[in-house]
């Protein structure tokens, strides 16, 4: 209500305001792929942005993995050298290094599928 | 739920900041693109500059939609950042200018840069020269636009006051400059 008392004060015009208001009046102009243009650009932006974190992700996995690998047969070793009645249970249930390779991976895929079905 | 070309512009907005629907975004760029790309010819004189500021004001608009509260008219927040983008472009410009002119080259420095265009320069064309920027700026969101004094208002964040005076000296001035008084449309 408030912002229609505001408009009809607004329109309260003289004269000059008229002819002020047909000088200025232009023709409307053509869309002519304007609008699609822009959408086409917002998706190529949503998909770069889906894309990036999974990208990112795969990039520091990759970087990541010699290091990580030398710390878990590090890790392995460690344990395999601890006396048996220190470990509880025997040795054989450490995985092997593709097995966790292989469970990392897979635990990646499916976070990344959880995402995509979230967007 | 109404279909897109039915729907109001606030529910268009809805659908875009709930689940990015760039169909919904698109209508209501096909609504608005007129006036803001009118809104951006007048502002600079420059079809193709304006057209340009146009798209970065629409992307500009597609990130920053949730911070429309929905008060006031779509329109009004759209202009508000299309001429947003117009003063950064300027300010962009300004900056580029003077690295230039440090660098030794001659540099267009000018602040009021409305360049009249050189062939078919209309009326309107002579009345927006004789405006600020800011002047001009005002004019044409309230003449070529018909948004209210409120609207520019929060366009330009300036007090309604302000507004309303900018307004009354743009129409001083071209009275003054044109004799508007006598002047006969068409």
């Amino acid at each position: 209500m408030a912002s229609k008392i505001i408009n009809m004060a607004d329109r309260l015009r003289d004269d000059v305001d008229e002819r002020l208001v047909a000088l200025f009046r232009a023709e409307p102009i053509a869309d002519n792929g304007f609008s699609e243009r822009i959408t086409r650009r917002i998706r190529r932006r949503l998909w770069l942005r889906r894309l990036a974190i999974p990208l990112a992700a795969a990039i520091g996995g990759a970087i990541a993995l010699n290091p990580l690998a030398s710390m878990v047969t590090l890790l392995i070793r460690f344990v395999r050298s601890l006396p048996f009645d220190v470990v509880a249970t025997t040795p054989g249930w450490i995985p092997s290094l593709p097995l966790i390779g292989l469970g990392g991976t897979l635990l990646v895929a499916v976070l990344l599928g959880l995402r995509m079905i979230d967007e | 739920m109404a279909s897109t070309r039915d729907a109001e512009d606030h529910q268009l907005v809805a659908r875009v900041v709930s689940t990015n629907d760039t169909d919904a975004f698109g209508e209501l760029i096909r609504r608005h693109q007129s006036q803001v790309r009118n809104f951006l010819r007048r502002l600079t004189a420059d079809v193709a500059l304006a057209d340009d500021l146009a798209q970065d004001s629409f992307m500009h608009a597609w990130s920053k939609l949730q911070t429309y509260s929905g008060r006031g008219s779509f329109i009004g927040w759209l202009m508000k950042v299309a001429y947003t983008t117009f003063l950064q472009s300027k300010r962009r410009s300004k900056r580029y200018g003077e690295i230039l002119a440090e660098a030794g080259h001659v540099a267009d420095l000018e602040s009021r840069s409305y360049t009249l265009p050189t062939e078919d320069v209309s009326d309107l064309d002579k009345l927006l020269a004789v405006l600020t920027e800011e002047e001009r700026a005002v004019m044409v969101m309230s003449y070529a636009c018909g948004m209210s004094h409120r609207e520019i208002s929060d366009a330009t964040n300036q007090p309604v006051g302000t507004i309303k005076s900018v307004i009354h000296r743009g129409k001083e001035k071209i009275r003054n400059d044109f004799g508007i008084k006598d002047y006969q449309h068409g």
